[in-house]
């Protein structure tokens, strides 16, 4: 039954049903998870808004711009963070501990049985609800006026970068079945992230090429606010290319590592 | 003196500390980069605000000095990076503060001394190349010699601080198991407010008056106002070492007060 897609579906709804009553159940826990998010980036917005009382235009970028660029990147890291958070667990102790079997006796592919323990992790609520604000608001400040085309790509932009954070993060999850935890690798990898949150612009090359060609976190905010911004299809044209690879890289090493993995038996 | 003041208890918990964060050297890479990119961000942005060369802008900061209070600021911010709030946060979500409080020894001195060690560590393997690498990269001013004595001192009473903080973050897992909200939040509280992000002589009014006001702006704007020479004579910097040490007794007096209120009603499930 859960082989078909409509099963496979209907159990993720379900298994997303779950996590939202877990929601109810330990409210604090989920204010805390969100109102976190909102400080840190009620904070970063404040500190922007600051750099642009000194200056009008920052690496020719203006403040709603930049606002806009943040809150594309906030809403492809919220919709990531919704459905993959178990990754890190996987990086930092479900190898190290040997509790990882659990995903390989259930009649389901162990990705999904991984990633559903944790579907709609509230935490990424309050990522999706402030990058949801900040690119209305700022979108109206600035005007924008998106075509049709450029409305019915909106979503796709979204799922693409939600993709490659999702890419990425499998990938250095990945590497604890040779390393037992990576947890230090991912999070290193996320630090990086950090940089798409702003223009690239700013940044020196050789960092700019980081950020596009190895871990292509510019893929996930930059390339989209440029193109709702300005029409910039030039890094734009690159995605589904960047999405389609990333995920393939991280999907094979993720196949290569769970038909190498050996429980640590006790 | 009583037992549980004595010093030399708390070598074992010193050297334990240490073997613990040698054994998973990887953490050092993770601070590193956290660090360097933090900086790199906050330097990639005021720089361009002060792209004019000549003469002082914004808040009296040159383009030099802006990035040596940035760049000095994350140093700190290294230096703060004491792991109190995940092991205590951890030791209570696990049950495992009941075994640390039958121990002849004060819990909060414990950490205190299992975090400086890793202090000294980040200090000297992280924070020092940090500061290395941005000052090949990007012109730092170079300080004046009392004023870098007088940062030394700051920075001391910073990591108290720091610690402190800390302290008080981890203890929320006596109330809550989201303990990585209150972090994550913590995290941001005192990187906005300790002016690791934007010099607090650049925030508008209110937000300046807000941070004034609060302890955070001790650990980092604290040492760099004395390490820039951005005070006027001996008072100015005795008044900055003065708001340290006022905050730094008076979050001292809070961990006692508030350890003391939780572990009087903490229940720990035994299995």
């Amino acid at each position: 039954m859960s082989a078909t897609p409509g099963g496979r579906l209907r159990l993720a709804l379900f298994l997303g049903g779950v996590g939202l009553h877990r929601l109810a159940a330990y409210r604090l826990d989920f204010l805390l998870g969100s109102g976190a998010f909102l400080i840190r980036v009620g904070l970063q917005t404040v500190a922007v808004g600051v750099v642009f009382r000194h200056v009008p235009a920052v690496a020719g970028w203006s403040y709603h711009q930049v606002l806009f660029l943040l809150g594309c990147a906030l809403l492809t890291r919220g919709l990531d963070h919704l459905f993959t958070d178990q990754l890190w667990e996987l990086s930092r102790k479900l190898i190290q501990r040997g509790e990882f079997y659990r995903y390989l006796i259930r009649p389901v592919d162990p990705l999904f049985a991984l990633l559903s323990e944790r579907f709609f992790h509230p935490d990424g609520i309050g990522e999706l609800a402030v990058g949801a604000f900040l690119v209305v608001w700022s979108g109206t400040a600035l005007g924008l006026d998106p075509g049709p085309l450029q409305w019915a790509l909106v979503p796709l932009l979204i799922l693409a970068g939600a993709l490659i954070h999702a890419s990425v993060k499998l990938f250095f999850a990945s590497l604890s079945f040779w390393t037992v935890t990576s947890m230090p690798a991912l999070q290193t990898a996320t630090q990086l992230s950090e940089f798409a949150g702003y223009p690239l612009d700013l940044y020196h090359a050789s960092l700019r090429t980081l950020l596009t060609w190895v871990l292509p976190f510019a893929f996930t905010a930059y390339a989209p606010a440029v193109y709702l911004l300005h029409g910039d299809t030039g890094l734009l044209r690159w995605l589904p290319a960047v999405t389609g690879l990333s995920l393939l890289a991280a999907l094979a090493l993720w196949r290569r590592g769970l038909s190498r993995y050996e429980m640590t038996g006790s | 003196m009583r037992t549980a003041l004595r010093p030399g208890r708390y070598l074992p918990f010193a050297t334990s500390g240490l073997q613990t964060l040698l054994q998973y050297r990887s953490t050092f890479l993770v601070t590193g980069v956290t660090a360097a990119a933090g900086a790199a961000v906050t330097v990639f942005l005021w720089r361009a605000v002060y792209a004019d060369p000549t003469g002082p802008g914004p808040g009296g900061f040159t383009r030099e000095s802006i990035t040596t209070y940035l760049v000095v600021a994350q140093v700190l911010a290294v230096a703060h990076a004491n792991r109190v709030d995940d092991e205590v946060a951890a030791e209570v979500y696990r049950g495992d503060i009941a075994v640390a409080l039958t121990r002849p020894v004060s819990y909060p001195l414990v950490r205190l001394a299992a975090g400086l060690p890793v202090v000294a560590a980040n200090t000297a393997l992280v924070g020092v190349p940090l500061l290395v690498l941005f000052a090949a990269l990007v012109p730092l001013t170079v300080p004046a010699p009392a004023d870098a004595a007088l940062f030394l001192l700051s920075a001391v009473l910073s990591v108290l601080l720091a610690f402190c903080v800390n302290l008080l973050t981890g203890m929320a897992g006596f109330v809550t198991t989201n303990t990585w909200g209150v972090r994550m939040a913590k995290q941001g509280v005192v990187a906005f407010f300790a002016g690791q992000t934007v010099p607090l002589d650049l925030l508008p009014g209110p937000l300046r008056a807000l941070a004034s006001v609060l302890p955070f702006r001790a650990m980092a704007d604290g040492p760099l106002t004395l390490l820039l020479g951005r005070y006027e004579g001996a008072a100015g910097a005795a008044a900055v070492l003065g708001h340290q040490l006022a905050w730094t007794a008076g979050l001292v007096l809070l961990c006692a007060v508030l350890w003391r209120a939780a572990v009087a009603r903490l229940e720990v499930l035994g299995g």
